[in-house]
């Protein structure tokens, strides 16, 4: 085909998409009249390419269904013509590539190069799927429906073991600290981490807080030290090449009842107490699953039966948990005065937890409100700038030249 | 001005999500009398099998939608 991208350089050109349009060009300007409803496509740069590649992108939109109908309208309607053949072909294996399906590449190239084009696409699909279904139909519906029916009863047997399994789904309480720009309840977190001490730290060790991360949050300094100095922590080598122990300092971390996991089991029937600096992050839901766990302490269901050890909790997952139900009314006398309950002291230890996972929050909410606030303006300022600048191309008056 | 606890009598402190789950029942009786129909149905089984989980959950899940706004109010 001539490339009459050198003839018109800087003028913009007409391209027609069709690939009957093709042909009619081909055939000259006599067809030209013959040609209905030619679509043009108008293009403002020169490519070196067939005639015929143009509208494969324009193609591309069309379902995989109907581009297979139109792609068999296009190949039938000349007969006998090589042209619309190469043109059809080329059509075919664009769309090939799109849907990548193996089958229709074989079964169109059969059909593109056999002797007689006029088998209708009706009897194509039909002659397919006959080949297909010979002889082996009946046992492969039998074979299905067997599929289906043990599908069928496994998937009722697994129901009915899923609810224990995942435990029951804890509701969502409303914290203090949810909004968008709410802070912690500091108040709240040193109660809770008063519980924690009294209550949880013969068990659970939270070992990435360290005393100093309380200052200024629960404790004053001063509060805090006098805190780490009751503890006793083994320090480094001495002169003498001995090790030591000391009074805590604000620097160390939070103690730990037990030596390592071994022990830790060992001395909870086989059951490891997790360590909770993270565990509102580590557990799906966390502050609401573990504030339920810790208040949803219950008489089992009628028919489950718990073994000696483990205790039943509807909001753990299976049940059975080797914890004890720890938080009882008045277990903690608290330093402020409020009543001890044992919702009371769950609510302050898991804002105490949450605080301890994520003690970046209130800086984190400040700045993301800053940022998305000025980021949002700045997308105003970007999206002005670029209509601006585009307003030179988006208003340019176009000049249609028929190429003849 | 809410009051936090309530206190008996006896300068006894009741826990406010076991008050507000007692108050909460009458809207959760029909999942309650489902509970305590299939305690009834499985009362004479030996196998061991047979359990309400299901219905216990249901209930519960009941009770736990209606506390779960109301007790934080109650709480410092």
């Amino acid at each position: 085909m001539k490339d009459t991208c050198h003839q018109i350089p800087k003028q913009l050109v007409i391209r027609r998409e069709k690939a009957q349009d093709c042909v009619v060009e081909k055939l000259g300007s006599i067809s030209f009249t013959l040609a209905h409803r030619p679509k043009r496509v108008i293009q403002s740069s020169c490519v070196k390419q067939p005639l015929c590649h143009r509208g494969t992108t324009i193609f591309s939109r069309f379902s995989i269904s109907s581009s297979i109908v139109s792609v068999a309208d296009l190949v039938v309607p000349f007969p006998g013509e090589t042209l619309s053949l190469r043109c059809g072909l080329i059509w075919c294996e664009a769309l090939i590539k799109m849907v990548g399906g193996g089958v229709i590449q074989q079964i169109l190239r059969r059909k593109l190069h056999s002797p007689s084009l006029a088998t209708p696409v009706r009897s194509w699909f039909s002659s397919k799927t006959a080949h297909v279904d010979t002889g082996s139909s009946g046992v492969r519906a039998f074979a299905l429906l067997g599929a289906g029916v043990t599908g069928l009863l496994s998937f009722s047997t697994v129901a009915s073991a899923d609810e224990a399994e995942h435990g029951l789904a804890c509701p969502d309480y409303p914290w203090p600290h949810d909004g968008i720009l709410s802070s912690y309840d500091h108040a709240s977190i040193r109660r809770g981490h008063q519980v924690y001490q009294q209550v949880c730290a013969s068990c659970h060790s939270m070992s990435l807080i360290s005393y100093r991360d309380l200052v200024g949050v629960a404790y004053t300094e001063e509060e805090a030290k006098a805190m780490a100095a009751e503890i006793e922590v083994v320090d480094g080598p001495n002169d003498e090449g001995e090790m030591f122990t000391r009074p805590g300092k604000l620097s160390d971390r939070l103690p730990q009842p037990y030596a390592n996991e071994s022990a830790a089991r060992f001395a909870n029937g086989g059951a490891y107490p997790p360590d909770l600096s993270l565990i509102t992050k580590a557990r799906h839901n966390g502050q609401n699953y573990v504030f339920a766990l810790l208040t949803g302490y219950r008489d089992p269901p009628a028919g489950i039966s718990i073994r000696e050890g483990l205790h039943y909790n509807p909001y753990f997952p299976g049940g059975a948990i080797a914890m004890p139900k720890m938080l009882n009314d008045e277990a903690v006398e608290y330093e402020d005065g409020v009543p001890a309950t044992e919702a009371q002291m769950g609510k302050d230890v898991v804002s105490f937890l949450s605080w301890a996972a994520e003690p970046e929050m209130e800086e984190r909410k400040l700045m993301g409100f800053k940022w998305i606030f000025l980021l949002s303006l700045a997308l105003l300022q970007a999206a002005y700038y670029r209509r601006l600048k585009w307003s030179v191309l988006k208003s340019r008056k176009l000049v249609l030249d028929v190429v003849n | 001005m809410t009051r936090v606890a309530l206190f008996l009598a006896d300068d006894e402190v009741v826990d406010p999500k076991k008050y507000l789950e007692e108050s909460c029942n009458p809207k959760c009786v029909k999942p309650l009398l489902e509970y305590q129909a299939c305690v009834k149905r499985i009362q004479g089984d030996d196998s061991g099998q047979k359990h309400c989980t299901g219905q216990y959950f249901d209930y519960w899940q009941c009770i736990d939608k209606c506390v779960a706004p109301k007790l934080f109010t109650k709480l410092k």
